[in-house]
C-alpha cells in the first residue's frame, strides 16, 4: 500500500538540500496535484507525479521560487469529475494551495477549472487535449501548458497533405466525444488543405472485433486512414487490417495517444510507419531535453512521455510567473502567464494571452522498429490555429 | 395502538433526530471558524443520502434491490441542471426534475416491475447503464465532459434568500430538504399502503389473497423512489456547478447500496447513517491511500458478516429499548426486528 508521503519525502529532500544548499527561512509555496492514481489513466497520472516530483525537486535544489521552497501535495483525481471536484475543494480550501495542476479527464479538466475560479485560484493541465478547455469553454482562471488535439492535428494534416496532396481520407474514430472531436479536427484541418474526405466511421469503444468496418473501408478506397482509437483498441485494429491485408498500400495516421510505448509490443510490424503529430518526443535532440531524460530515467527506470514532459514544464511556467509577478497573487500571477515565454524540454513555449492556450513547435513522428523517429516540425504559429475564446 | 412496526419506526426517528442535532453542531462549529470544505463535503453526503434513502425504500421496504438508482439521480441532476442554466430558480429546477424524474419512472417502471428479485437488480442495472451510455454521447447534454457553468444560485424561501454558494446557508437547505424526504418516506410507510409494502417484502404470495394488488404496490414504491433520488439528484448540480455521465454510473448506483447496507437495510435513518460514513471514510482514507478502495470492501464485508442488520439495526434495539412502553418491553426478543415480524406467518 502506497501511503501518501509526499510532503514527507519533499521535506526530507529539502531539510537535505538545506544543508549543501540554500536554506529556507520562508513559508513554502504550495501546489495541488489533482491526478489519477486508480482507474484507465492511472499510468498517465504516474507520469505527471513523477515529472512533477522531478521539477520540484530541481526547483528546490536551485533556491525555490523566489526563496520559498515548493511543495507538492497530491491527491487521486478517479477519472472522474465529482472526484477531482471534490479532491480540488480541499485542496482549495483546508490545503490553501497556491496553484493547482494535474487534472486528465477532460471533464474533471472542465469542472475544476470552475471551481478554480470560484475559488479565485488558477488551475492548469498538462494532459488533457479537448480543444474546448481553452475554446468555447475557456475560464480566466485555467491555462493550458500542453497541445491541444487541434494543433496536434494541424501539424500532422500539414505533413500528411505535402506528401500526399489531395489525399482521399478514411476515418475511424472510438464512438464518444474524445473520439469524434478528433476526427471533427482531424478532417477540418485536412479539408482546408485540400484532402478529400471519402467517409467515416465510430466504433465502440472496447470493439473486440473491426473486421466488420473493413467492407466500407476498402469500398471507399482512400489512401490514408486517420484513427484515434486507443490502447487495446488500436493493437486490435491494426492487427485485424494487417491479417486483412488493409494495410498494404495505406498510409495510417492517427491521433497522438492512438500508440504509445503501452501498446507497441503488441502491436508488432502492425504499428510500423504508422505517423501522429505531437508536442513530444524523448528524441528531440536538443540539449535540455536530453538532460531531461536522463534525469528521468535515472530517478524512475523508464522514459518520460509527452505527458511526463509537459508536466514538467508546467512547474517551470508557474516559477516564472510567480518571479515574474514578485508574488503568488491570483491576478497577478494570471497576468504574468499570460504571454508568457520559457524553457521546456521541447524547447520555448509562449502561453497565447488570448486564450491562455501554449504555442510550441509541434513534430510529426512515425514508428520505425518501435521508436519514434521525429521526421517533421511544424512552427508553433502555424499549428495553433485561431484564438476562439470569447470570456476574457 | 402501538405495535413492534411503529416502535421501530419511532426509534429511527429518535436515530434522525440525533444526526440533525450532529448536522447543526457542525453547521455552528463550521460557520465560526468560517469552514467551507468540511460543510460542503457535508452537503455532499447528504444529498448522496438521499439516493441510499431511496435505495433503502425499495430494498428494506418491498424488497426490490434497484442496482441502477444512480439513475433517476442523473435524471435530476440534468434536468435542474438544464434548467439553472436557462432560468436560475431553485424552485423550479426542483419542479422540473421531479416531474422529469416521474415521467421517466413510469417508463423505468413499466419495463422493471415486470420482473422481480435478481431479474429486477438486472433490469435496473442495465437501464441505467443504457441512459448513461445515451447521455456520454449526446453532444448538446455536453457528452462524456459534461455539462458546466452551472451558475451559483439564490434560493428563495419566504421573504429570506440563501445562496448556494455559502457553505453553511445551503448546507441547513439541504438538510432540510433531506429530513423532509425522509419524514415523508416514513409517513407513507406508517399508511395502510405502507404496510401492504412490507406485507409484499414478507410474502409476496399472500398479497392478492388480502385483496392487494401486487404490481400497484410495487409500482408506487418504485414512483416514490426515483422521486426521492430524483430531488437528491436535482441539489448536486447547485454544489457542484457541474453535472457528469458518471452521476449516472454503476459507482454511484452501488455506492447507494453499499450504504444501505452498511448502514442497515430497512431502517431508512441507516441510509442516511451509512451514505454519511462512506463519504467520510472515502475523504479521510482517499486522501491518505490510493487503496481506499480495498478498505471499503473489507468494511463492507466485516459489516455483512458482523453487523448483517448494518449500523441502525446494531443500535436501534437498544434505542427501542429505551422509549419502549412497559407492555412491549418486557416480551421484547432483542434479536428479532419488527419488520421481519411479518415472515413468521408461513403460508
Amino acid at each position: 500500500m502506497k501511503i501518501r508521503g509526499y510532503k514527507v519525502v519533499l521535506a526530507a529532500a529539502l531539510a537535505a538540500t538545506a544543508l549543501s544548499g540554500p536554506a529556507f527561512a520562508a513559508d513554502p509555496i504550495k501546489v495541488g496535484v489533482v491526478t489519477p492514481s486508480t482507474g484507465t489513466f492511472a499510468p498517465i497520472g504516474q507520469q505527471v507525479r513523477w515529472a512533477l516530483e522531478l521539477a520540484a525537486k530541481e526547483i528546490n535544489a536551485a533556491g525555490g521560487i523566489m526563496g520559498r521552497p515548493v511543495t507538492l501535495i497530491v491527491e487521486d483525481e478517479e477519472t472522474t469529475p465529482a472526484a477531482a471536484v471534490q479532491k480540488a475543494e480541499k485542496l482549495f480550501q483546508v490545503d490553501n494551495v497556491d496553484f493547482l495542476t494535474g487534472t486528465v479527464n477532460s471533464g474533471a479538466t472542465l469542472a475544476v477549472g470552475q471551481l478554480a475560479e470560484r475559488n479565485k485560484k488558477l488551475a492548469t493541465t498538462s494532459v488533457s487535449f479537448a480543444d474546448s478547455i481553452t475554446a468555447d469553454k475557456c475560464s480566466p482562471n485555467v491555462f493550458r501548458v500542453n497541445a491541444r488535439a487541434g494543433q496536434q492535428s494541424a501539424a500532422l494534416a500539414a505533413w500528411l497533405l505535402k506528401q500526399k496532396p489531395k489525399a482521399k481520407i478514411y476515418y475511424l474514430g472510438p464512438d464518444y466525444e474524445m473520439g469524434r472531436s478528433t476526427v471533427a479536427a482531424f478532417k477540418a484541418n485536412a479539408e482546408k488543405l485540400g484532402a478529400q474526405s471519402v467517409g467515416e466511421v465510430f466504433a465502440p469503444n472496447d470493439s473486440k472485433d473491426y473486421t466488420q468496418f473493413f467492407g466500407q473501408i476498402r469500398a471507399a478506397r482512400p489512401e490514408v486512414m486517420y484513427i484515434s482509437v486507443a490502447g487495446n483498441d488500436t493493437a486490435r485494429l491494426l492487427t485485424q487490417m494487417q491479417d486483412f491485408g488493409l494495410l498494404n498500400s495505406l498510409q495510417v495516421v492517427g491521433a497522438s495517444g492512438t500508440i504509445t510505448s503501452a501498446n507497441m509490443g503488441a502491436l508488432g510490424a502492425a504499428a510500423n510507419g504508422f505517423a501522429t503529430g505531437a508536442g513530444y518526443s524523448p528524441q528531440i535532440d536538443t540539449p535540455e531535453n536530453k538532460k531531461f531524460v536522463a534525469d528521468f530515467r535515472a530517478a524512475y527506470k523508464v522514459d518520460p512521455d509527452l505527458y511526463g514532459a509537459d508536466s514538467y514544464g508546467t512547474l517551470y511556467a508557474y516559477k516564472a510567473a510567480v518571479e515574474k509577478a514578485g508574488s503568488t497573487d491570483t491576478d497577478k500571477v494570471r497576468a504574468a502567464l499570460e504571454g508568457l515565454t520559457w524553457n521546456t524540454p521541447q524547447g520555448p513555449k509562449t502561453i497565447r494571452a488570448g486564450d491562455h492556450q501554449a504555442m510550441q513547435p509541434m513534430y510529426v513522428v512515425r514508428i520505425n522498429n518501435g521508436k519514434f523517429d521525429i521526421i517533421d516540425k511544424v512552427s508553433a504559429e502555424d499549428a495553433i490555429g485561431p484564438d476562439t475564446c470569447t470570456r476574457f | 395502538m402501538l405495535d413492534r412496526l411503529t416502535l421501530s419506526m419511532r426509534a429511527s426517528h429518535v436515530l434522525a433526530a440525533l444526526l440533525v442535532v450532529a448536522a447543526l453542531v457542525l453547521a455552528v462549529v463550521g460557520s465560526a471558524i468560517g469552514d467551507t470544505f468540511y460543510l460542503r463535503l457535508a452537503t455532499e453526503a447528504l444529498i448522496f443520502a438521499g439516493l441510499a434513502l431511496s435505495v433503502d425504500l425499495l430494498l428494506g421496504y418491498s424488497g426490490a434491490l434497484s442496482l441502477g438508482q444512480a439513475l433517476y439521480f442523473g435524471i435530476g441532476a440534468y434536468t435542474s441542471a438544464l434548467v439553472l442554466m436557462k432560468v436560475p430558480s431553485f424552485w423550479l429546477a426542483m419542479g422540473a426534475a421531479a416531474g422529469m424524474t416521474f415521467v421517466c419512472a413510469i417508463i423505468g417502471g413499466l419495463i422493471a416491475n415486470r420482473v422481480r428479485g435478481v431479474y429486477f437488480a438486472l433490469i435496473t442495472f442495465g437501464l441505467a447503464q443504457v441512459v448513461a451510455k445515451v447521455v456520454y454521447n449526446i453532444r448538446d447534454l455536453g457528452a462524456s465532459d459534461g455539462m458546466i457553468g452551472i451558475p451559483v444560485i439564490d434560493i428563495g424561501i419566504g421573504p429570506f434568500s440563501v445562496s448556494a454558494g455559502n457553505p453553511v446557508g445551503f448546507f441547513l437547505v439541504v438538510l432540510v430538504i433531506i429530513m423532509a424526504l425522509y419524514a415523508a418516506t416514513a409517513y407513507l410507510l406508517d399508511t395502510p399502503f405502507g404496510r401492504v409494502l412490507t406485507a409484499l417484502k414478507a410474502n409476496e404470495k399472500r398479497v392478492p389473497f388480502l385483496g392487494y394488488s401486487v404490481w400497484r404496490a410495487r409500482m408506487v414504491c418504485y414512483l416514490a423512489a426515483a422521486l426521492i433520488a430524483g430531488l437528491s439528484g436535482a441539489l448536486y448540480p447547485m454544489l457542484r456547478g457541474f453535472v457528469s455521465p458518471e452521476l449516472m454510473f454503476f459507482m454511484t448506483s452501488g455506492n447507494a447500496v453499499i450504504s444501505v447496507i452498511l448502514g442497515g437495510v430497512g431502517t431508512l435513518v441507516g441510509a442516511l447513517y451509512g451514505s454519511v460514513f462512506l463519504v467520510i471514510i472515502k475523504s479521510v482514507i482517499g486522501s491518505w491511500t490510493d487503496h481506499y478502495l480495498i478498505i471499503i470492501g473489507l468494511l463492507f464485508m466485516a459489516g455483512v458478516l458482523f453487523m448483517p442488520k448494518g449500523l441502525i439495526g446494531f443500535v436501534r434495539p437498544h434505542v427501542e429499548r429505551m422509549i419502549a412502553p412497559r407492555h412491549l418491553r418486557e416480551t421484547r426478543a432483542p434479536e428479532q426486528d419488527a419488520p421481519l415480524k411479518a415472515e413468521e406467518v408461513k403460508p
